[in-house]
């Protein structure tokens, strides 16, 4: 069965609430890790639909989180969207050559957020 | 005496006794109000993120009616928080419900308040809210005598954002007294697009330093629209201002000014030239090596290392320029020459060609550490002849360095 979990992951509380409260919204149904550790251990026990991951974590960072779920067989195709507020041309660059499905700067316009969320969802399907 | 010291005893114990009740139960009252708002906070946020993301038109209608004067601490706090995480269609409709619950028209009072860290954090809730009506009453607050409210009442502007603000915000970089220039160039920059035509509409107000700073800004902005006019300003009377005008033009990297920055080569102030060197670094400008070449022997420190720093930039045409100015007569560019193609790797990859088994491009390499070693920048060859990992280039780079140097 097609999953309709998406896993928010953001140290910062209010903007993950904000996301998760977007994408509840939109009808998916929402997981929230506070760290990149916590992240990873959700990813592993659930059928998740997607990850949208803050970048700028403690422990484990989005890059770490990217890599850690690309080098796995059992998920590498997870979709991934990295959110953050380092806007320089190498961040964005980085985590896309890392493996990022979509990097969106902070702060950010909800609704594009979503179009793009659709948008990598919907490609997934497809392929 | 012994009744004077009991009832002495007796009244210091019940001060601490009442000063330790009025502490805690302070303490409990504050712990409660926290822990009822973090309540109220859990569930009113949900219903005013709900009507953030949807179309309703009033926040009244979410909430059903004014919140309570408890709950509009709540209710405050959570659009503040949100407001400053988004932007877009969500960000106006909270800014909206700022309006509609009057937050608005208490920012607006606070920012007339006696108490200046009142009027701080007005201007600053101001420059959140995003209202367009505080445009007029920041820009006064921007003449506060309180520093704090001033820097407070210049990021709100900019936050808010439009013509209006910036034109505002200029006006500050005529103060340097009051107000750091580069912290209010900063907001500008922040505001991007929107504060160009400010800048450039006041330019000739400005003092030098307010000028100079307008030319950062639009360098930083990059707009692609203010071309023409920092052309007009690379040919200002003033030294300072031809300089930042040139570096301004790199940084945009409009290609149709390559002409004038190459004409600024030949400029009879360094700071000019050298800022026209770098500019045409960064564009990439091919068309300009030759000129850049030249530039290797002026007499300007800065300009000869831009020039060279510009060549490496531009790539392979530019290191062949690089490689034939080892042979210049003038010794300046000869050194500068030798150092940059250092600094880009490119002794080292000479240096592998001493091994190359064709004799052409064996001989080529020689006669290339045959210039360097004649330009007097030996450095790196010294390095290779001691470390490098093949033996034959280590005793070809011996014979080539003079016996003083070895």
């Amino acid at each position: 069965m097609e999953s309709h979990q998406i896993l928010v992951v953001d140290d910062d509380p209010i903007t993950a609430r904000f996301i998760a409260s977007l994408l509840q919204e939109h009808g998916y149904d929402v997981l929230v890790a506070e760290d990149g550790a916590h992240a990873l251990e959700i990813v592993e026990r659930h059928e998740l639909a997607m990850v949208v991951s803050d970048l700028v974590m403690p422990y484990r960072d989005g890059y770490s989180v990217l890599r850690a779920i690309r080098r796995n067989e059992k998920y590498r195709d997870l979709p991934v969207l990295l959110l953050s507020m380092r806007d320089r041309e190498e961040d964005i660059v980085k985590g896309l050559e890392e493996g990022a499905d979509d990097y969106v700067i902070k702060p950010f316009n909800a609704r594009e957020l979503m179009a793009r969320i659709r948008k990598i969802l919907r490609t997934r399907k497809v392929s | 005496m012994q009744q004077i010291l009991v009832w002495a005893i007796l009244s210091i114990s019940s001060v601490f006794m009442a000063l330790t009740i009025a502490i805690v139960a302070n303490k409990a009252w504050r712990e409660t109000r926290a822990a009822g708002r973090a309540r109220r906070r859990r569930e009113l946020e949900p219903t005013i993120l709900g009507w953030a993301h949807g179309d309703e038109k009033t926040i009244r209608a979410a909430l059903e009616g004014d919140p309570s004067p408890p709950d509009r601490v709540v209710v405050e706090q959570i659009l503040l928080d949100h407001i400053q995480r988004v932007r877009g269609i969500e960000r106006e409709r909270m800014a909206k419900a700022m309006e509609q619950l009057g937050f608005v028209d208490v920012y607006l009072e606070g920012l007339e308040s006696r108490r200046w860290w009142r009027r701080a954090e007005s201007a600053e809730k101001l420059g959140l809210a995003g209202s367009k009506r505080a445009i007029q009453p920041l820009s006064s607050a921007l003449d506060d005598e309180m520093p704090e409210v001033r820097l407070r009442a210049a990021k709100a502007l900019g936050q808010l954002g439009g013509v209006a603000s910036a034109r505002k915000l200029v006006r500050a970089l005529n103060e340097p007294n009051r107000w750091s220039t580069i912290r209010v160039a900063d907001i500008l920059i922040g505001m991007g697009h929107e504060s160009i035509h400010a800048v450039i509409e006041a330019f000739d107000e400005l003092s030098h330093d307010g000028q100079l700073a307008v030319l950062d800004i639009v360098g930083r902005v990059r707009p692609l629209s203010a071309t023409e006019w920092l052309l007009s300003k690379a040919s200002n009377d003033s030294t300072d201002i031809r300089a930042r005008a040139c570096h301004a033009l790199g940084s945009i990297g409009d290609p149709h000014v390559t002409p004038q920055l190459v004409s600024a080569l030949d400029d009879p102030k360094w700071p000019v030239r050298a800022m026209a060197a770098k500019a045409l670094g960064r564009m990439l400008m091919v068309e300009a090596v030759p000129e850049l070449a030249e530039a290797l022997r002026d007499k300007q420190w800065w300009v000869r290392h831009n020039a060279a720093r510009a060549l490496r930039t531009i790539g392979p045409r530019g290191l062949e320029a690089l490689e034939e100015m080892v042979a210049d007569r003038d010794a300046f560019a000869r050194e500068q020459a030798v150092l940059m193609l250092e600094e880009a790797g490119r002794v080292d990859e000479r240096a592998i060609e001493l091994a190359e088994e064709d004799t052409a491009a064996r001989e080529a390499a020689r006669t290339f550490f045959e210039r360097v070693v004649a330009a007097g920048v030996t450095g790196r060859i010294r390095v290779l002849a001691r470390e490098h990992p093949v033996d034959s280039v280590r005793r070809e780079l011996l014979t080539l360095l003079p016996r003083e140097a070895v």
